[in-house]
């Protein structure tokens, strides 16, 4: 072969794989999806202002309000990095104050009463087992479905069938940030007493500090003992009131008590802060808990989730996002 | 003594009765000729073609040919199988460098004449087996039941259906409903891992006879080794094999290192999703939306049939015993204009879909 022969062949198997990429490693999300990328990192961030997120493009997500926050829009910035073992994402959004009574007793010197205010949280759906038509409309077909539709009933919500499994991370920031996790809870088919959603295997959640006539609280910080996060009694911090002369007028205790998570629960660990008007979150993961209620992350593949926003409010008042795509950098 | 009843000295290839045919490989010679760099586009076909088979075969282990199913039974092929994502991207790349690859044959084989008297028939069989090869992407697109297969197949089943008399006929057949669902897939299935598996290398068997008996083209620098020749088995074997080879590594690489995409479940009910055409196909789908209404016929139809009557019919067209490029003029100008409408229109196509804002 002569050498302009070998230049012209390999210039035609150069041509070849360009050709090749140019129309095949297009990407086959929807038209509109955004999609965030995780990026490869060797050191895991340490927490949300490690330079290893710097690494990481930001994906604005917004997010449509709902019920009470119907015509309002809201966005998330969101970021995400893994390693060989951990997938780390990284939210923040605006938020004008920091809730994080949901409910927290009060005492003004003669009774125990509730203060109004609820918690800003923030959760993730994703598929464990496909979620008919999640890929395409999300959170719309789990968790925030039409009056009426038969996954849902009097508020509670689950998937239509039981072989569609979803993950939900709620991170809640009253009742699971200031034990330093969020809640590792996942959706399958509805059922009649408590819908769909359910707690991973473990222990975790929260419990109602109230005494049985419900007039007041039944524990306060143990003796030795310090408030949590955002002044926020833990479970395993708190201690039956035996004297409730020792309050004063203007005292407050926390009335849902986050539980230290254990088992499957536990996976999802939380950092978080809330400064100048913004929540900035910090999740992370395995990528693979080697658990049946959980999403498995295999780098080589995309994966779907939608978010919720909810600002001091109930699971009814929600902000929603549309379906975003997940996929891994290498 | 009684004679032994068997012969301790036969080789499987006795015992099988094949001996003959085995017989007649090792001792068939072929051209020197055909172990030359340009001819080299032909083996190359047909390294992909294996590759695509045994590839597809992989996955025909795997996959479950229901709407509700299809899609998890690829994504468990891909991602949970072993190399199941590099066995996928084998097919999918494979398959992409197969037409590229078919593109060059047949542009080789028009710049030298190759299709001169008297190799006509072999022209118009590798023809034939150009047209029949799009079938194979109608059919496999629809497999794995994902948004991008599902409304590509949707968009194919209405330029079909836009055909005068026979378009909501073969839309029928194909989709076995007046809806792509469980019957569609089922058909599409079948059709594209058994009918037209066998189709296919019924008419590339075709073809290579006419080859073998029509003989290769003469080298235009009338420097051939045509007078020479070289065994089958085992020298153009040997040198399929190391193509083979290599062929698989470098794919398999390719498709480690850029796995091939997978899509979302396919969504009947999500009308937004707008498939973007394969780069093969761009040209075709410009047409279609240049001729619009009354006049889709034009370009799903008479152009597209056009073009193809015409490389059909070449030989018998062109059949002047020239085969020199510069003293085919005419040829080569028209070949030339149509090469550069179907480039500008592709170009148009992939600024439309690929590079335009909100595509």
């Amino acid at each position: 072969m002569s050498k302009q022969k070998k230049v012209c062949f390999i210039l035609f198997l150069v041509a070849t794989f360009v050709v090749l990429f140019i129309f095949n490693s297009h990407e086959v999300i929807g038209a509109g999806k955004q999609s965030v990328t995780a990026v490869k990192v060797k050191k895991a961030p340490a927490g949300s202002d490690d330079p290893a997120w710097q690494k990481a493009k930001a994906v604005e997500v917004p997010f449509e309000g709902k019920e009470k926050f119907a015509g309002k829009k809201a966005s998330v910035t969101t970021k995400a990095v893994y390693t060989d073992q951990e997938i780390y994402f990284l939210f923040s959004w605006k938020d004008t104050a920091k809730s994080v009574t949901k409910a927290a007793w009060a005492y003004d010197g003669q009774k125990w009463s509730h203060q109004k205010g609820n918690e800003d949280r923030i959760s993730l759906l994703f598929e464990i087992n496909r979620i008919n038509n999640f890929a395409t409309k999300g959170c719309a077909v789990v968790c925030h479905v039409p009056e009426g539709a038969p996954n849902a009933k009097d508020g509670k919500f689950g998937t239509s069938s039981a072989a569609e499994k979803g993950d939900l991370w709620h991170w809640k920031a009253a009742r699971s940030d200031p034990a330093g996790f969020a809640d590792d809870t996942w959706v399958t088919v509805i059922s009649e007493e408590k819908g769909g959603r359910k707690g991973d295997a473990g222990k975790g959640g929260d419990t109602k500090n109230i005494t049985e006539d419900k007039s007041m609280p039944k524990y306060m910080l143990a003796p030795g003992k310090k408030l949590a996060k955002n002044d926020i009694l833990l479970v395993s911090h708190a201690a039956e009131i035996k004297d409730y002369s020792a309050f004063k007028a203007g005292d407050t205790v926390t009335y849902r008590m986050p539980k230290m998570p254990e088992g499957s629960r536990a996976d999802i660990k939380a950092v978080s802060r809330y400064a100048d008007g913004s929540w900035t979150v910090m999740l992370y993961r395995a990528l693979d808990t080697g658990n049946d209620d959980d999403v498995a992350f295999n780098p080589r593949k995309k994966y779907n989730f939608a978010m919720a926003l909810f600002d001091d409010s109930g699971d009814e008042d929600s902000y929603d996002s549309e379906v975003v795509s997940l996929q891994f950098g290498r | 003594m009684d004679k032994p009843t068997g012969n301790r000295s036969e080789t499987i290839f006795d015992r099988l009765a094949s001996d003959g045919i085995v017989k007649r490989l090792r001792e068939l010679d072929v051209p020197a000729d055909a172990l030359v760099w340009h001819r080299f586009f032909g083996a190359l076909l047909l390294v992909l073609l294996v590759l695509l088979f045994l590839s597809g075969a992989f996955m025909a282990f795997y996959y479950s040919a229901a709407p509700g199913s299809a899609y998890d039974s690829v994504d468990y092929a891909l991602f949970t199988v072993p190399f199941g994502d590099v066995i996928k991207g084998i097919h999918h790349y494979g398959w992409n460098l197969f037409l590229i690859v078919l593109g060059v044959h047949l542009v080789r084989a028009f710049l030298v004449g190759a299709y001169k008297p008297p190799r006509q028939v072999v022209w118009v069989s590798g023809v034939i087996i150009l047209l029949f090869v799009p079938t194979f992407i109608i059919t496999g697109d629809l497999l794995p039941w994902d948004q991008k297969g599902y409304w590509s197949t949707q968009v194919r089943l209405s330029i079909i259906g836009s055909v005068p008399f026979i378009g909501e006929f073969i839309v029928r057949l194909l989709q076995g409903g007046p809806l792509t669902g469980i019957v569609a897939l089922t058909r599409f299935y079948v059709l594209h891992i058994l009918f037209l598996p066998v189709l296919l290398s019924f008419l590339i068997a075709v073809h290579f006879h006419f080859l073998r008996h029509r003989g290769l083209s003469d080298s235009l620098s009338g420097n051939n080794h045509s007078n020479k020749s070289v065994r089958f088995f085992p020298v153009v074997v040997n040198r399929w094999l190391i193509l083979f080879m290599g062929v698989t590594l470098v794919l398999g690489l390719i498709s480690w290192y850029w796995p091939s995409p997978l899509g979302d479940p396919a969504d009947p009910t999500d009308s937004t999703f707008v498939p973007k055409p394969e780069w093969w196909v761009l040209f075709l789908n410009q047409l279609v939306t240049i001729f619009k209404g009354p006049l889709s016929a034009i370009g799903s139809v008479v152009i597209p049939g056009g073009l193809a009557g015409l490389l059909l019919a070449l030989p018998f067209i062109d059949s002047a015993p020239e085969r020199h490029p510069a003293q085919r003029k005419r040829v080569m100008l028209v070949a030339a204009i149509i090469a550069i409408a179907v480039l500008a229109l592709s170009i148009l196509g992939y600024i439309k879909h690929f590079r335009a804002p909100h595509s």
